[in-house]
This record gives C-alpha cells, sequence and structure tokens, in this order.
C-alpha cells in the first residue's frame, strides 16, 4: 500500500551571521547551512491499518507527510503510494488521497462551508450518487448540517476541523494522512473526530496514518505506531509491544500507619534485588510510601508482605507506566536510555 | 475539456462571490484608482493646454482623454496581480493546500483571476466605459467606437490578461525561491506602470526605446488593446500586433511550465 524506502530530506538555507555585522556579511557570503530533517527512514504499511506516527516537535512527522503526499520531493529515497510515486505523480495521486493538516484548513475561508463541498466535488470528480451517499455518512459520522451554510470564516475550530475532515473523505480517499487532526479541541469534540476516524476505517478500509500529541488518540486509534527522532525512525510496531517492552516498571504506593519502622527497612535488600529493580520513596510527613519495581522481577504481593511484615498499610494503590510516560522518556532520551 | 471547465470555472465564482462579500474594502479601491484616472487626466489638459501642437505623440488631446480612461479600463480586467496570491500561499505555506489536491495550481489561480477580472470588468469598468463613451459624442463630439474595434479590443484584451496572468506567475514562482518578494512586487508594479503605457502612451518615447518594447511583453499587456481601441492601426499593423500578443502567450505559457517544473523539485512548504 504504502512503502517508504530510505526516505531522506535535507534543507538548505544560506548561513546567518549574529548582530548587525553579520546581517551585512550574510549579504554576501555563499556558505549554506544543511539541516537534515529526516534521515533514512524506511516502512511499509498494509492497507486499512492506523499508523500513529509519532515524535517530539521538528522531529520530522510533517516532513513525512508532506513527502508522502506529494507535495515535498524527498532529497534521496522515495516513497510509493498505491503503486505511484506522489512527487513524481502528484496529481494523480493526490486524486488517491485525502489530508488534513491540523493548523491549516483547505476549506475556502470567505464562502459557505457547502460552497467548499459543490468545488471539492467537482475537483476530485465526484459522481451525484456518490456524493449524496458520501455526504450522508459524513453528516452522520461528523454531524456538518448544524453549520454546513456559514462562511468557514464563522466556524469555531471544532466544527471548522470537522469540516476539514469531511472535506478530505468526499472523494472516498484510500488513504487519509492527518497532520495533528485533534490539535486544540476540547474533549468532546476529539472523541467525535476520533470515533469518526474509526467509523471510516473501518467502513471504506482507509488506510490513516496520523501524527498527533495526544496519547489518548493512539490510545483508541492506532493498532501500530512509528516514533521517530531527530529524522531517524526508533520504533515502529505494536502498542502493546511499545508498553510491554518499555513499560516495565510498576508502581505501589501505600499510605503506612507507623512510619518509623519503614525509615530502618531496606527493601531491595530484603527482596534480594537490585537498587534499579526496586526505588523506594518514602515521604514521612503525609506518611506516604511508594515502590516502584520492575515488573518482571518482583511481583506486588512480594512488596505488599515485605511492607507489611514491618508496619500496618491504611490503603494501597497499583499503578502501570503509562504510555504516555514511556513516549515521554524515549523523547527526552531516545530509546536505548529507555529501554534500560 | 469539459471535465476542466468544470473543475476551474468554480474558482472563477468563488473569487466572485468572495469579492462580493467584502464589498467595502473593493468600492474604496475603486474610488482611489479612479482618482489617479483623474489626477492624469487633469496632467495631461495642462499639458495640452501649454502647447500650440494638436497632436503630442501622436494622440489628439481628445485621443488622449479616450486613451486615459480606456487605460483604466483595460488595467482594470487584464492586470489581476496574481504573483500577490502566490507570495501570500508560500509565505504562509497554504500552499500545500493547493497540491493537495489533484488540479493544477496554475490554472487554479488564472481562473481565479478570471472571477477577479470578471467582476472589476462589472464594477466600476462597464460603467466607466460607458460613460466615457457618452462624454465622448456629447462633449467632445467625437464619433461612437466601431463595433469592430470593440470586438478587436475585447480579442486583444484576453490576450493581454493571458500575457499578464502568465508573466505575473513567473515573477510569483521566485517567491518558492526566496520566501518573501513584497519588495519584489512593489517593483514590478513601479516599473509595470512605466512599461505598459499606463503611465505615458508608448508613442512617447525615442524611437530607439519603442524599438526595445517591441521586443518586450509589456507593451502587449495594456498598450496594444487600447491603441486598437483607439483606432491607430491599419489592418497590416493590427495583425502584427495581434500575433505578437499571440507569441506572447505561447512563449509565457512554455516559460512558466518550465519554472514550475523547476520550483516542483525544490519546494519548501513552510510552517507546521
Amino acid at each position: 500500500m504504502i512503502e517508504v524506502r530510505h526516505v531522506s530530506k535535507e534543507f538548505v538555507s544560506p548561513k546567518k551571521y549574529p548582530g548587525l555585522k553579520g546581517a551585512i556579511k550574510g549579504l554576501f557570503s555563499t556558505e549554506k547551512v544543511v539541516k537534515k530533517a529526516v534521515e533514512d527512514i524506511s516502512f511499509t504499511i498494509q492497507d486499512g491499518e492506523i499508523v500513529g506516527y509519532i515524535g517530539s516537535n521538528g522531529a520530522g512527522k510533517s516532513t513525512t507527510i508532506k513527502m508522502m503526499t506529494g507535495i515535498m520531493k524527498p532529497t534521496s529515497g522515495e516513497c510509493i503510494v498505491n503503486g505511484i510515486n506522489p512527487s513524481a505523480q502528484r496529481k494523480k495521486n493526490a486524486q488517491e488521497i485525502g489530508v488534513v493538516f491540523g493548523q491549516r484548513t483547505q476549506l475556502w475561508w470567505d464562502l459557505p462551508l457547502s460552497e467548499s463541498f459543490t468545488i471539492l466535488k467537482e475537483i476530485y470528480n465526484v459522481s451525484d450518487e456518490d456524493y449524496a451517499e458520501r455526504m450522508k455518512f459524513l453528516n452522520q459520522v461528523l454531524q456538518l448540517d448544524a453549520f454546513f451554510d456559514r462562511p468557514v470564516r464563522t466556524l469555531s475550530l471544532g466544527q471548522r476541523m470537522r469540516a476539514d475532515l469531511g472535506a478530505a473523505l468526499l472523494h472516498n480517499p484510500k488513504v487519509l494522512y492527518l497532520d495533528e487532526p485533534t490539535i486544540g479541541l476540547d474533549l468532546v469534540v476529539k472523541d467525535n473526530i476520533r470515533a469518526a476516524i474509526k467509523e471510516i476505517n473501518e467502513k471504506y478500509q482507509t488506510t490513516v496514518i496520523l501524527t498527533t500529541h495526544d496519547i489518548g488518540d493512539i490510545e483508541e486509534l492506532c493498532n501500530r505506531i512509528i516514533i521517530i527522532d531527530e529524522g531517524k525512525k526508533i520504533y515502529d510496531g505494536s502498542l502493546e509491544e511499545l508498553k510491554d517492552t518499555y513499560g516495565t516498571r510498576r508502581t505501589v504506593s501505600m499510605e503506612i500507619k507507623s512510619p518509623k519502622e519503614i525509615v530502618g527497612l531496606d527493601l531491595p535488600e530484603k527482596l534480594k534485588v537490585t537498587e534499579q529493580a526496586c526505588k523506594v520513596d518514602f515521604d514521612e510527613e503525609r506518611k506516604a510510601l511508594s515502590v516502584s519495581f520492575d515488573k518482571h522481577k518482583l511481583q506486588v504481593p512480594q512488596v505488599l508482605n515485605a511492607v507489611m511484615e514491618v508496619t500496618e498499610v491504611s490503603d494501597i494503590q497499583i499503578q502501570e507506566t503509562q504510555l504516555a510516560e514511556i513516549v515521554k522518556e524515549i523523547y527526552n532520551h531516545g530509546l536505548k536510555q529507555a529501554d534500560s | 475539456m469539459r471535465r476542466k471547465l468544470r473543475i476551474y470555472v468554480p474558482f472563477a465564482l468563488n473569487e466572485l462571490k468572495t469579492q462580493l462579500s467584502y464589498r467595502g474594502a473593493f468600492y474604496l479601491f475603486i474610488l482611489i484608482s479612479t482618482f489617479s484616472s483623474f489626477i492624469s487626466y487633469f496632467l495631461w489638459m495642462a499639458i495640452y493646454g501649454s502647447t500650440d501642437k494638436v497632436m503630442l505623440g501622436g494622440l489628439t488631446r481628445n485621443e488622449m482623454v479616450v486613451y486615459i480612461f480606456m487605460v483604466y479600463v483595460t488595467r482594470s480586467i487584464v492586470c489581476i496581480s496574481i504573483s500577490d496570491w502566490v507570495s501570500e500561499d508560500v509565505v504562509k505555506g497554504t500552499v500545500a493546500m493547493n497540491l493537495i489536491k489533484p488540479m493544477d495550481y496554475r490554472l487554479s489561480l488564472i481562473s481565479r483571476a478570471l472571477g477577479r477580472s470578471g467582476y472589476q470588468f462589472l464594477v466600476p469598468s462597464v460603467f466607466i466605459w460607458i460613460g466615457l463613451e457618452l462624454y465622448k459624442v456629447n462633449v467632445l463630439g467625437m464619433q461612437v467606437t466601431g463595433i469592430w474595434n470593440i470586438l478587436l479590443y475585447f480579442i486583444s484584451s484576453i490576450m493581454s490578461f493571458l500575457i499578464f496572468v502568465l508573466f505575473d506567475f513567473c515573477v510569483g514562482m521566485i517567491a518558492f525561491f526566496t520566501n518573501y518578494i513584497f519588495g519584489l512586487l512593489m517593483v514590478k508594479e513601479a516599473l509595470l506602470r512605466f512599461l505598459t503605457g499606463e503611465l505615458i502612451p508608448l508613442s512617447f518615447f525615442p524611437e530607439c526605446v519603442q524599438r526595445i518594447f517591441d521586443f518586450l511583453p509589456f507593451s502587449s499587456m495594456v498598450y496594444t488593446p487600447v491603441m486598437i481601441y483607439l483606432g491607430k492601426y491599419n489592418t497590416a499593423e493590427l495583425g502584427f500586433v495581434l500575433a505578437r500578443q499571440a507569441v506572447w502567450v505561447v512563449l509565457l505559457y512554455l516559460l512558466g511550465s518550465l519554472i514550475w517544473k523547476k520550483v516542483t523539485t525544490r519546494l519548501v512548504v513552510l510552517g507546521g
């Protein structure tokens, strides 16, 4: 379906020098600075998959999307979407894809939304029957009716995003690219958008690639995620696998009756594991003990027993590592550190 | 062909509708531009008043009146600055939204320009034109312009429009290389006023300068249709200027395609 082979993108810009003197020097200088936005990325996406493409700000997500949609040409390597090279056959490719850039709109700003849809109908050569059927479906999942006759500039962000998603789907594209589709939306609209994406994927087997910073989007939608960092792919696999491999820690928080006994207790030694595998954090004032441990090396009952042998416990909470934290860890330190 | 029309006609219609939704700004623009035509009118009348010659640069006083106002009419239907739109698209990164659709960017811009041109013809050019004809006949005592000249004028104007937008598209393409072309657009505006004969009819220039203008596309933008309207060309000259316009349409079309090909290989879409 979508094949990305060793794609790289470099941006060349004139070198800038600091200060006024530097600005003048810059006028005559021919020195160039090369910035690698994407470096040697490869992946294959199957029909009907929903893939989350994530990475910190400036990691190269949007650049990759722009190359896959054909509006930017890779410096080296190539993308093949439905057997078409998007940057070489932009128009042919455009007929097959739908794109939503969350921060922009493809609608006509000054015209009623209905007008935008009629233009898009002509541009994508959608037949009258298909149009009627598609509109019925889109109205049902995105509720466009309520603001269909209003100029786009008067729509709220949530309405506009729904309208943009609808516009991208009007011609029933095989591939849908979503670049931050839920940015700046409230929880309810976010839920609606996610539900709509899911429904479209199920009904039309549309392949969806979305970039997002919202972990909720990923957890609810994606069966597969690709993480890139500084232009390089650092993870490609299922969500469960990521959680399994990197979400190895569990945290047990307890409220303790008598703090004194705890101070003398050396849990790692007692449970015969390294300090790394069992971190203890104790807040004497709040009588709160929290033990974070490697779930492959220790079990919850073991930890609880060890604590309850010395003191009484009045409250217990057990937490899995959140996906958000795994992702944060990866952004901060790259994949290797998150591994250890 | 019919499918092409169906795709691009909405761009023209939408530009029309968009213009209608911002009427206030547009009326202000009309006021300012007609104002400059009147300044030009009074200036030329003063020049004619201070000389004993009947003809200046091959134009009589009355012909000059027609020239000034027909330049206004022609300009408002021919000179649609699509490079402004390109520059905006590049700076804001909205060009991406045009490129994700299965359509030709240049054709969509030209269609949009056609919509703008149509609007500017209706508001207010056609009224100024009718007003001019009435003034000519009733006050200046001239003949009404013949239907044949009007027809030729429109044929020539359509080619002028194409020459202008195709040329302006090439200018706009510079934005893809420099990201910012506001200054350049100002220079273009100033130069065009001079080179198209808007400020001074090209016949006022020395012979050698006129020869140079013959090899540039600018005289075909405004000067040619206005001179046709004034009936200043004989049949042979008429054929030549129209053929020259047609050649420019083809040349600028090819140049634009070439530049566009270059641009798309090194296109950088700004922002998020």
